[in-house]
């Protein structure tokens, strides 16, 4: 019983570490927090529900559409809405109107073309359940962690291990200086947004599993947010931390009092962990430049 | 004629919420994506109070509008000190936790089906008188040593400390200011459609009302006024395309962002002795810049 919610927990956990990650990548390259994730997990995961649908195709083809498809939207997303304020690099404030409205273009879309109705994900595996040494385990649970590991892991080693990945962190430290040492400042930022979408693209296909798909499914992006908070803004460390703490504390939570009130209670565990702590686990508190 | 004057109802209560947004997006540069949750607090605490409890409207309204400040006051603590990026999450949280919370508390809220049984109070008139005063009170803020101070902290956070200002506390009466004439919104909203349901408080609510400012330009009291009548009433004279509608605004605000960033009207203010005015104004632009 215990052992279920704490693998549930961390299922859910790594679900939001995804969304939290992509959401810092973002942030710790252009520096806002960028609020069209939300509506690009729910367009992304529609891309491979119908991809699913027409095709009948087995679950990692449609984790890839998504995840393919959820990095084109971004990359095109960043020419058209992000391109012209990086440039002019006036206020940062135009950043957080042109992320919102594109979430909002994106929800837009997905609402004309498939209605408001909820959609279920073809049901991809025979048996819901496994059985791990004596424990019943379900799949989609189990299939949800393994694989959010696995991206999480090819990101850090990406990101610390490679060339771009080295380009990547130090267009995030100064912009301007990456420029002038030749690297192609645009070329990363579109690559971190290309990044982010396929990232956003996979998490949308897992909530989608884990639970309905609807147009207003990207709400749940608010988890990720609340997680990288708790974790400290811009830290992909901190993010995946605070999401697996996120989703056990709520998993355990939910167990108790039922799942309505969740966002009741994930607002709460923001507000005390920024009260106590605002820096976050990982404390890297990112400074507002002058 | 009742259709008409409906829209304009409607118009004036989002125009009263938005000065309030632009107190604190405009002013003082915070986006709050839980504003629409301030208005669910006024709608939802004033309609339970006059239909549950029999409290005159007045002192309903009144109620609704400190206990939505003090909630304000919570959700603020926290993060008037951090980045600014703090106050959007936080606010996108809590209007979710309070969506949430009006869905669940079923037995006092009606739950997904809405409160009902409102008494019809709110007028045209009504809705305009308060819209004036609105606007007439952000304005003469706008121009006072607490609006340049405002404006002084959202241009440079650490110059404004530097010159002694309190940002800090700065940023929290502007939040508390925006508080206050969105929940004052919400129990106009409540006493005008007679139900509420917790669907319409969404962050998007909040989110088209930021659009809206932006739309007009961020920088004029005048022009987010303008931006919030043309978002507001344009697309429900125009029935007919209401499914294209948010693509619609999401592509127009996209244009103008990225083609004209400070808004239809930029720094510009409708007034009575506009021209002098005009010149204090090109002043003020340059400091900002």
């Amino acid at each position: 019983m215990s052992i279920q919610i704490i693998i549930n927990g961390l299922a859910v956990g790594s679900v939001y570490a995804l969304i939290a990650t992509g959401f810092s990548l973002i942030f710790n390259i252009l520096k806002f927090s960028n609020f069209s994730h939300g509506a690009l997990m729910t367009l992304s995961a529609f891309i491979g529900y119908f991809f699913a649908v027409k095709t009948g195709s087995s679950l990692i083809p449609v984790i890839i559409v998504s995840m393919l498809a959820g990095g084109l939207v971004a990359y095109i997303g960043e020419f058209v809405a992000f391109r012209k304020i990086t440039l002019r690099s006036t206020s940062p404030v135009y950043y957080f109107v042109s992320s919102i409205t594109l979430g909002t273009l994106y929800e837009g879309i997905v609402t004309i073309w498939v209605g408001p109705n909820f959609y279920n994900y073809p049901r991809f595996f025979q048996s819901m359940v496994v059985n791990i040494g004596g424990f019943v385990i379900s799949k989609p649970d189990l299939i949800m962690f393994i694989s959010s590991c696995l991206a999480l892991a090819l990101l850090v080693i990406f990101i610390q291990k490679t060339r771009l990945g080295r380009a990547l962190r130090s267009v995030s430290f100064d912009r301007d200086t990456a420029g002038l040492m030749g690297i192609n400042v645009f070329g990363i930022i579109q690559l971190a947004f290309f990044i982010s979408g396929a990232l956003a693209g996979l998490s949308g296909v897992f909530l989608g599993i884990n639970y309905t798909l609807y147009p207003q499914l990207g709400n749940l992006v608010v988890k990720g947010f609340i997680a990288s908070v708790i974790g400290g803004l811009g830290s992909i460390f901190g993010a995946v931390v605070g999401a697996i703490l996120l989703g056990l504390t709520e998993t355990l939570l939910i167990n108790f009092v039922g799942s309505g009130y969740a966002p009741v209670f994930s607002f709460l565990i923001m507000l005390a962990f920024l009260l106590i702590r605002p820096q976050g686990i990982a404390g890297s508190n990112v400074q507002e430049k002058a | 004629m009742q259709f008409y004057i409906s829209i304009l109802t409607f118009t004036l209560i989002s125009v009263i919420a938005v000065t309030g947004i632009y107190v604190l997006t405009g002013l003082t540069g915070m986006f709050s994506l839980g504003q629409a949750a301030f208005m669910a607090i006024g709608a939802y605490v004033s309609g339970f109070l006059v239909v549950k409890a029999g409290v005159p409207f007045v002192l309903a309204a009144i109620i609704a509008v400190v206990i939505s400040v003090i909630v304000g006051y919570i959700v603020g603590l926290p993060t008037v000190r951090l980045r600014r990026d703090y106050i959007s999450l936080v606010t996108l949280g809590f209007g979710e936790a309070i969506t949430a919370l009006l869905n669940q508390t079923q037995s006092i809220t009606g739950g997904a089906l809405g409160f009902s049984g409102i008494p019809k109070i709110t007028t045209l008139p009504l809705a305009l008188i308060s819209a004036i005063v609105c606007i007439v009170l952000v304005s003469y803020l706008k121009n006072s040593k607490y609006g340049r101070q405002c404006i002084a902290a959202r241009s440079d956070e650490l110059a404004a400390k530097a010159m002694g200002i309190n940002v800090p506390r700065i940023k929290m009466t502007a939040f508390l200011i925006a508080v206050a004439v969105t929940s004052y919104a919400g129990v106009l909203y409540a006493f005008f459609t007679t139900y509420v349901d917790p669907g319409i408080f969404g962050w998007k609510k909040s989110a088209e009302w930021v659009i809206m400012v932006f739309f007009g330009g961020v920088n004029s009291l005048t022009g987010s006024i303008f931006g919030t009548i043309i978002l507001t009433a344009l697309p429900e004279v125009l029935r007919f395309a209401a499914d294209y509608r948010t693509v619609f605004y999401a592509v127009l605000v996209l244009l103008i962002i990225n083609f004209k960033p400070t808004g239809l009207f930029g720094e510009y203010e409708l007034s009575v002795g506009n021209l002098l005015r005009r010149l204090s104004g090109k002043k003020e632009e340059r400091s900002n810049a």
